[in-house]
């Protein structure tokens, strides 16, 4: 009896931690507001063929496995998502080609609510032109959401259908979007990433607003 | 009893917020930074890529019984204009050989890209225990990568890759020697880079050394990519 009480007392106090540890306020205030819809539309993309980790709470908490045929071996690139992306067209702009390489953060922190990874892209539209772009994906609500639907019995209905994961990166000035070459050289904006975690179509979108240099008179 | 229970429920909150505190979250292998700096100032720093055996394969894709010129892990994308974007997946590797990250490249051509029968490329390098490098540059000829469909399915070929490429010369300079006419490409520029690379800008050029003729007609190669950075140019 008296065990039982103790592994019991265990179990709810761990428990508890979990709980106080998820529910770290900060986590609410953590994300970056959407940008309008009419300047940045969201480009809807599958990232299912890649090469790497999966990018899921075992991979961020370093309890990911290494799934054969996929994972990338060599020892730095251990903790490294990378594939090729096809943006759709739509809303004046052709469709485009794009790599998107995904690293597990080394600023990652229970405390402060933080568990992503620092993403960037290099997009080339046919014609058009390209752009870089970097951001900081915050998985952190995605797995509290996750972890209580798994206390509810796995009722993953109570998750939400879709996250915004972009969060202002814990590196200074490491988030933007470059433009390289064509009609968006010398570009410079911001990019937005939405998750949809159940999707059985598009599981990401994507939104750029990048704005021309500044004109400067001769 | 009721002792017992809130000691073991405070042991076990207590273990879980030092299991938060000490965890050990994932980090990256970090290999030495091979820079110099050169008697004009700045900081260079070559990377080095393997052709064709650095090429990240998509999963599923098998390497053998393609065609020696097929390049595994790349994509193509062209419009009924004829614009093409090609895109191609590489590991790279410092000047000792080690793969300390991954690269990717991004040719295009026609339109507002770049010169006729020529491309404009961008390089992505991410090495993830130092952070991205943005690079971008007009092409001295037209480097992307062609998409063929053949009772296979949809092949990428990679001109570079076949004997027939290299017909005078074993080494070729990719990166344009002077601004596109129409593109907006210039010379190859360092646009700009995230964490340890943040406030670099500067130059690259991108080479290719052709190292072996294999008897099919394929090839071995090595892409140099050389960087030439400074703080806040």
């Amino acid at each position: 009896m008296r065990v039982a009480v103790g592994v019991l007392g265990l179990l709810l106090g761990l428990l508890a931690g979990a709980i106080l540890i998820l529910m770290n306020p900060v986590a609410w205030f953590r994300g970056l507001p959407p940008l309008p819809a009419d300047l940045a539309p969201a480009k809807a993309y599958r990232w299912d063929e890649y090469r790497g980790i999966e990018t899921g709470m075992a991979d961020l908490l370093g309890l990911g496995r290494r799934t054969p045929g996929v994972a990338l071996m060599d020892p730095a690139l251990a903790n490294v998502r990378i594939g090729i992306i096809v943006l759709p067209a739509g809303e004046g702009m052709p469709a485009a080609l794009a790599v998107k390489i995904s690293a597990i953060a080394e600023e990652n922190s229970l405390w402060r609510a933080q568990l992503g990874t620092h993403d960037y892209w290099s997009i080339f539209w046919p014609g058009e032109g390209s752009v870089f772009a970097a951001s900081y994906s915050n998985y952190w609500n995605i797995a509290r959401d996750a972890f209580f639907a798994s206390l509810r019995a796995g009722n993953w209905q109570s998750m939400a259908p879709v996250y915004p994961v972009s969060a202002p990166s814990p590196v200074a000035d490491a988030a933007g979007v470059t433009g390289a070459s064509g009609r968006y050289a010398g570009f410079t904006g911001e990019i937005r990433e939405l998750l949809y975690p159940a999707a059985r179509g598009p599981d990401w979108s994507i939104a750029i607003k990048a704005n021309p240099p500044p004109v400067t008179r001769p | 009893m009721k002792r017992l229970f809130v000691v073991a429920f405070i042991a076990g909150l207590a273990a879980m917020l030092l299991a938060a505190t000490l965890w050990p979250l994932p980090s990256h292998v970090r290999s030495r930074s091979l820079t110099s700096v050169p008697p004009d100032g700045g900081r260079q720093e070559d990377f080095i890529i393997h052709w064709p055996e650095d090429r990240i394969a998509r999963p599923g894709e098998a390497a053998s019984g393609l065609p020696p010129i097929a390049a595994v892990g790349a994509a193509v994308l062209e419009d009924s204009a004829g614009r093409r974007v090609s895109a191609e997946m590489f590991r790279v590797r410092d000047t000792e050989d080690n793969v300390i990250g991954v690269a990717s490249r991004l040719a295009g051509t026609g339109g507002a890209i770049a010169d006729p029968r020529r491309s404009a490329s961008n390089w992505l390098i991410v090495i993830p225990s130092r952070g991205a490098l943005f690079l971008a540059q007009g092409d001295a000829r037209d480097t992307t990568v062609r998409g063929q469909v053949t009772s296979n399915g949809n092949l990428a070929l990679a001109p570079a890759q076949a004997a027939t490429f290299w017909t005078d010369q074993s080494r070729i300079r990719v990166t344009a020697a002077a601004p596109g006419v129409s593109g907006s490409a210039t010379t190859g520029k360092v646009l700009r880079g995230t964490s340890e690379f943040a406030g670099l800008s500067g130059t690259f050029t991108e080479t290719w050394n052709l190292e072996e003729v294999g008897a099919d007609g394929s090839t071995r190669g090595r892409i140099l990519l050389s960087t030439l950075t400074a703080a806040g140019t």
